[in-house]
C-alpha cells in the first residue's frame, strides 16, 4: 500500500547570486512499513527532497512544480496552518546533528513530551510525562534522565533522545537525515540497530538520508541515488546494490573500499558537481562520467524501468 | 596593502557603509579647509551687546554667539576640535586596549588573570560619571580630555582583542612554532596579531565614534578647554548663555547636527566593517 | 549547590570591585598632590567649626594609612563628609535627590525594554525588509544623537515653541495639589520630555542588540526542530527564539546602567531635574568635590550591583552555566 508518491517534484532557490535548481524533477515512491534511503554526495538535493514532504525548508526555497501526494493526500496543495497538524503528528523529522536541533533551555523530558501536548488536547502534562519517560526507555536512556538538560548528554545519548522524540505523536513516516552522520563507527552501529528496533516496533515507514552507502545498505528496503538535484537510480535496495546501472552509481560503490577481499586502490570520483544556477543542456553528469556518449550533452535522460523494481536515467539504459 | 583597498570597496559598494563614508568626507572637509578659508579668532568678541546671538544674516551665515562671534566659523574651528580629540583619544584607547588584550590573552600567568579583572571592573563602571571626576579633578585643558577619554574606553577593545587571541591560541600551529623555539613577542607580532588586526579596524572606528560623544558630553557639562572651542564646547556656551530662552536655534542647532553627522558617519562605517569582518552578522 | 558556590564568588567579586573604586577615589581625592578636600576645606568657605568637623571626621591629621581605614569605614557607614556648596551633609544631600533620578530611570526603563525589544523582535522578524532596513538605520541616528542635545531640541520644539510641556523641575514651582492624583499628573507631565530625550539612545542600543541577538538564535538548528514539531511560527519564537536570545541581552544589562546613568546626568541638566546627575553638575561647576566623590562612588556602586545582578539572573537562566 503505498504511503508516499512524489511526482515530477522541483524546488529552487532564491539566492544572490540566482536561482539555484537543488531538485529538478523527482519521481520517488515508497508503500507502507518500506525503508527508503536517499543516498548522493553534499548537495544533491536529498535533504531538500525529503524535508520539502513536510514542508520545511528555508524561506528563500519555492516549490516550482510537481507534487507529494502522502496518505493520499497532496502536501503541497496544504495551507501552512494545515501542514502544522500534519508535522511531527503524521510525518516527524530525526534531524542533521542532533548537537543543535535540541533546545538548550529546556529539558529533554519536556522536548519529548511537548508535541504530545501540542497534537493530543486531551492528553494531560502527567499523561505526556509518563508517554516521553517510556520513550526515553526504549531508546536506552534511564527515565530519571527525563529532566536533564540536552548538554548533559554525549553525541550519541543526544541523537537517542531525537529518536525518541520523533516517536512522541505515533508518526506514520519518520525522516531520518544523516543520523549516523557526526557519530563514531560504534555508536553509528548502536543507532542504526536502535533505528531498525524502532521501525519494527512501532510499525514505522522511514526515509533515511545519508551520502555514506554503507549505513544505507544495511537497513533500506529500497534506494535512491541522487545527483544534481535529479534521481539517477531508484528501486529494491538489493537490485540496486549488487547490479547498479548508472554509471554514477557504479562510480560510487567503487568508492568504498571492501573489508574482505583484496586491497584494491580506492577510486574516487574526479571533477565537481554541475553549477545548479546556470545548467548545461543534456546530462548533469557528463564531465565526470566514464562511459558517456555525445547523445547525452543534449538531452537529459529520464527515469526510466529498466528492471523490475529498477529504474535508471541514464541514455545508455533507455 | 591589498586588504585595506578591499575593504574600503566593500564599504563602498554598501549602503551603510557608503552614506557612513559620505558623511565623514563632510566633516573631513569641514574640519581640515574649513578653518583655512574661513579663519575663527576666538579672542574677537563683540563690542557692543547688540551683536550678540544674532539670528543668521548675510555678514553672518549662521548668526552670532553669546559673545558676538560668528557661529559658521566657529562650527568649522569646532570640527576640527571635535575630531582631533575623538581621533587622539581613540589612539590611546586602542594602542592601551591591544596590548591588554593581547598580553592578557596569550599568557596564562597571574598577570593576565589580573589584567583581565581590571578590564571586567573598568566595563561594569558608568563611564561618564567616571570622566566627570577625573576632568575635575586633573583640570580643564585639550591634553586633559584626551588623555581621561583614552584610558577609560580601552577596556572594550581589550575584551575583543582577549577573546580573539584566546581563540587564536587553540589552534595547534601556535604551539608547534613555539616549540621550535620562537621568542614569545615574535609568536605575537607575526602570528597572532595579523590576525587580531581585522576586528580592531571595526572597534577603532565605532570606538572613535564613543570618542568624540564623550568629548561633546565632557565639554557640554563645563569640563572642555575653554580655549579650544569644541562643538560640545559650543553647546555649553549656548546652554549656560540662556541662548534657548532667547530662541537661539542658530546657535543651538548647527553644533549638535555637527556632532550627529561625523558620530553617525563614523558610527554607519563601523557598524558595516564589523559585518565586513565577521561574517556571522551579514545581512542577507 | 554550584549555584550558591557561584553566588558567594560573585559577591567577594563584588566587594573586592567596591573596594577598588573606594580606593581609586581615596587616592584621587586626597592623596594626590593638591588634595582638593584639604585645600577647599582651608580655603576659607566653610565655618571654622565645619573645617574641624572634616578633620575630625576624616582624620586628615593622621597618617595616610590610618586614614585610609577612617575612610573605609566611613563609607561603610554611609558617612561622606560635608557638602562645600550645600554646608549639609553630603549623605543628606544626594538622599533627597536619589529618588528623582530613580523615578526618571524606571519610567526609562520600562519604556527602553519594552520598544526596544518589542522593535527588535520586529525587526528580527523582517530581516533584510525595508521595514527592518528603515529600524536599523534609524537606530542607528538615535545612537549617534548626543543625549545632552536631544534635551536642548525637545525643548526647543516642545516648551518654547509650541508651549505644550514644561521646560524644567520635577514639578511646577509653587504649585498647590488637591490630591495625590494631581500631583503624580504633575510629575508625569514634566517627567515626559526628559524621559523621552533619555530613551533614545538606550533604546537604540536595546534594538540592535535584541534584533542581532534574535536574528542570530532564528538561525539555530533548534528552530527547525520547532517548525518540525508543528509550532506555529509565533509560538516557536515565544517559546524557543526568544528565551535563547535573551541571554546575550541579558549580558548587555551592564552596558545599558552605565549608558542611562550617562544619559540621566545630561538629561537633568538640561532640564533643570532635581536629582543626582543634576547634582553633580553643579557639584562640577562650583568644584563641590565631597559631593563628585560621593556621586561617583554611589553611581559606580549601582551599575556594578546591576552587573552582579545581571550574572546571577544569567545564571539562573542557562543550565549551561557551570562556572562563571
Amino acid at each position: 500500500m503505498s504511503i508516499l508518491q512524489v511526482k515530477d517534484l522541483s524546488i529552487e532557490f532564491s539566492t544572490r547570486n540566482g536561482g539555484v535548481k537543488a531538485v529538478r524533477g523527482v519521481d520517488l515512491w515508497m508503500n507502507k512499513g518500506e525503508l527508503l534511503g536517499i543516498a548522493g554526495e553534499s548537495g544533491c538535493g536529498k535533504t531538500t527532497t525529503a524535508l520539502s514532504i513536510p514542508r520545511l525548508l528555508p524561506n528563500n526555497a519555492t516549490i516550482t512544480g510537481g507534487s507529494v501526494v502522502f496518505d493520499g493526500q497532496d502536501l503541497s496543495k496544504l495551507s501552512e496552518a494545515e501542514m502544522e497538524s500534519i508535522r511531527w503528528k503524521e510525518i516527524s523529522v530525526i534531524f542533521q546533528g542532533a548537537m543543535n536541533a535540541l533546545n538548550p533551555l529546556r529539558t529533554v523530558g519536556h522536548q519529548i513530551a511537548e508535541p504530545i501536548l501540542l497534537h493530543e488536547p486531551g492528553v494531560s502534562k502527567k499523561e505526556a510525562e509518563e508517554r516521553a519517560k517510556a520513550l526515553l526507555e526504549e531508546v536506552g536512556i534511564a527515565a530519571s534522565r527525563y529532566t536533564n538538560y540536552p548538554h548533559e548528554f554525549s553525541g550519541g545519548m543526544r541523537q537517542r533522545v531525537m529518536i525518541a522524540m520523533s516517536l512522541a505523536c505515533n508518526p506514520k513516516l519518520v525522516i531520518a537525515d544523516e543520523p549516523v552522520t557526526a557519530l563514531d563507527v560504534m555508536i553509528q552501529a548502536q543507532i542504526l540497530d536502535l533505528l531498525r528496533k524502532m521501525k519494527r516496533e512501532h510499525d514505522l515507514s522511514m526515509i533515511m538520508i545519508s551520502h555514506d552507502l554503507s549505513v544505507l545498505s544495511e537497513l533500506c528496503d529500497k534506494i535512491a541515488i541522487m545527483y544534481a538535484g535529479k534521481i539517477v537510480e531508484f528501486g529494491d535496495a538489493r537490485e540496486v546494490f549488487t547490479k547498479p546501472r548508472h554509471p554514477y552509481t557504479i562510480r560510487l560503490m567503487k568508492s568504498y573500499p571492501n573489508i574482505y577481499g583484496e586491497k584494491t586502490f580506492v577510486s574516487g570520483i574526479p571533477g565537481y558537481p554541475p553549477n545548479l544556477i546556470h545548467l548545461e543542456p543534456g546530462c548533469p553528469f557528463v564531465d565526470r562520467c566514464e562511459v558517456c556518449m555525445e547523445e547525452c550533452r543534449h538531452r537529459e535522460p529520464v527515469l526510466s524501468e529498466i528492471d523490475d523494481d529498477h529504474y535508471c536515467a541514464c541514455v545508455r539504459g533507455e | 596593502m591589498k586588504n585595506k583597498n578591499s575593504v574600503l570597496s566593500q564599504l563602498w559598494k554598501d549602503h551603510m557603509g557608503k552614506a557612513g563614508l559620505i558623511l565623514l568626507a563632510i566633516v573631513f572637509v569641514m574640519a581640515i579647509l574649513g578653518p583655512m578659508v574661513f579663519p575663527f579668532d576666538s579672542s574677537q568678541t563683540a563690542q557692543s551687546s547688540s551683536e550678540i546671538l544674532n539670528a543668521p544674516s548675510v555678514e553672518h551665515w549662521l548668526g552670532t554667539d553669546d559673545m558676538g562671534r560668528d557661529v559658521f566659523r566657529s562650527l568649522l574651528f569646532g570640527a576640527r576640535i571635535s575630531l582631533f580629540v575623538g581621533l587622539m583619544a581613540t589612539l590611546i584607547s586602542i594602542i592601551v586596549g591591544t596590548i591588554v588584550g593581547l598580553v592578557s590573552g596569550y599568557y596564562r600567568s597571574i598577570i593576565s588573570v589580573i589584567l583581565m579583572r581590571i578590564t571586567d571592573v573598568f566595563l561594569a563602571i558608568p563611564v561618564l560619571p567616571l570622566i566627570i571626576v577625573l576632568a575635575a579633578v586633573f583640570g580643564q585643558s585639550i591634553f586633559i580630555t584626551i588623555m581621561v577619554i583614552g584610558l577609560t574606553s580601552w577596556p572594550s577593545t581589550a575584551r575583543i582583542v582577549r577573546s580573539q587571541v584566546l581563540s587564536i591560541r587553540e589552534r595547534m600551529y601556535i604551539e608547534r612554532i613555539k616549540n621550535l623555539g620562537a621568542s614569545d613577542f615574535r609568536l605575537m607580532f607575526r602570528h597572532v596579531f595579523p590576525n587580531v588586526l581585522p576586528l580592531i579596524y571595526a572597534n577603532t572606528v565605532l570606538v572613535i565614534a564613543g570618542s568624540i560623544l564623550s568629548e561633546a558630553t565632557l565639554a557640554f557639562l563645563g569640563l572642555g578647554d575653554p580655549v579650544n572651542v569644541s562643538w560640545g564646547t559650543m553647546l555649553h556656551y549656548a546652554f549656560v548663555s540662556g541662548a534657548m530662552g532667547r530662541g537661539a536655534w542658530w546657535y543651538i542647532i548647527p553644533p549638535g547636527v555637527g556632532i550627529l553627522v561625523i558620530v553617525l558617519g563614523f558610527t554607519l562605517a563601523g557598524h558595516c566593517l564589523d559585518e565586513i569582518t565577521n561574517p556571522k552578522l551579514r545581512r542577507v | 549547590m554550584e549555584r550558591l558556590r557561584i553566588i558567594g564568588k560573585k559577591t567577594v567579586e563584588l566587594l573586592i570591585t567596591l573596594l577598588a573604586i573606594a580606593t581609586f577615589n581615596f587616592v584621587l581625592f586626597r592623596v594626590l598632590p593638591g588634595n582638593p578636600l584639604t585645600l577647599i576645606a582651608r580655603a576659607g568657605h566653610l565655618t571654622e567649626e565645619m573645617v574641624h568637623n572634616i578633620e575630625s571626621i576624616f582624620g586628615l591629621d593622621k597618617s595616610l594609612w590610618e586614614q585610609y581605614f577612617i575612610y573605609l569605614k566611613n563609607i561603610a557607614t554611609g558617612q561622606f563628609g560635608i557638602s562645600i556648596t550645600y554646608r549639609r551633609p553630603v549623605a543628606e544631600v544626594i538622599g533627597e535627590r536619589f529618588g528623582n533620578t530613580l523615578i526618571l530611570l524606571a519610567a526609562a526603563t520600562v519604556i527602553v525594554i519594552v520598544v526596544g525589544i518589542g522593535l527588535g523582535i520586529v525587526a528580527a522578524k523582517r530581516r533584510g525588509t525595508k521595514a527592518d532596513r528603515s529600524l536599523v538605520v534609524a537606530s542607528m541616528i538615535g545612537w549617534s544623537l548626543p543625549t545632552f542635545w536631544t534635551g536642548l531640541m525637545m525643548i526647543i520644539v516642545f516648551s518654547v515653541s509650541l508651549h505644550w510641556l514644561p521646560v524644567s523641575g520635577i514639578t511646577t514651582p509653587g504649585a498647590f495639589y488637591a490630591n495625590g492624583w494631581e500631583h503624580f499628573a504633575d510629575v508625569a507631565r514634566h517627567l515626559v520630555l526628559p524621559t523621552i530625550s533619555l530613551v533614545i539612545v538606550d533604546m537604540a542600543q536595546f534594538f540592535l542588540v535584541t534584533r542581532t541577538s534574535l536574528v542570530e538564535v532564528m538561525t539555530e538548528d533548534y528552530m527547525l526542530t520547532a517548525k518540525g514539531k508543528g509550532l506555529s511560527s509565533n509560538k516557536a519564537l515565544w517559546r524557543y527564539a526568544l528565551p535563547n536570545a535573551m541571554l546575550p541581552i541579558i549580558t548587555t544589562l551592564t552596558l545599558y546602567v552605565c549608558l542611562v546613568i550617562g544619559g540621566a546626568i545630561q538629561v537633568e541638566t538640561v532640564f533643570s531635574y532635581p536629582g543626582m546627575g543634576m547634582l553633580m553638575y553643579d557639584a562640577v561647576l562650583k568644584r563641590d568635590y565631597p559631593i563628585l566623590e560621593a556621586s561617583f562612588f554611589i553611581l559606580a556602586g549601582v551599575t556594578i550591583l546591576s552587573n552582579f545582578i545581571s550574572d546571577i539572573i544569567y545564571m539562573y537562566i542557562d543550565p549551561r552555566v557551570k562556572s562563571l
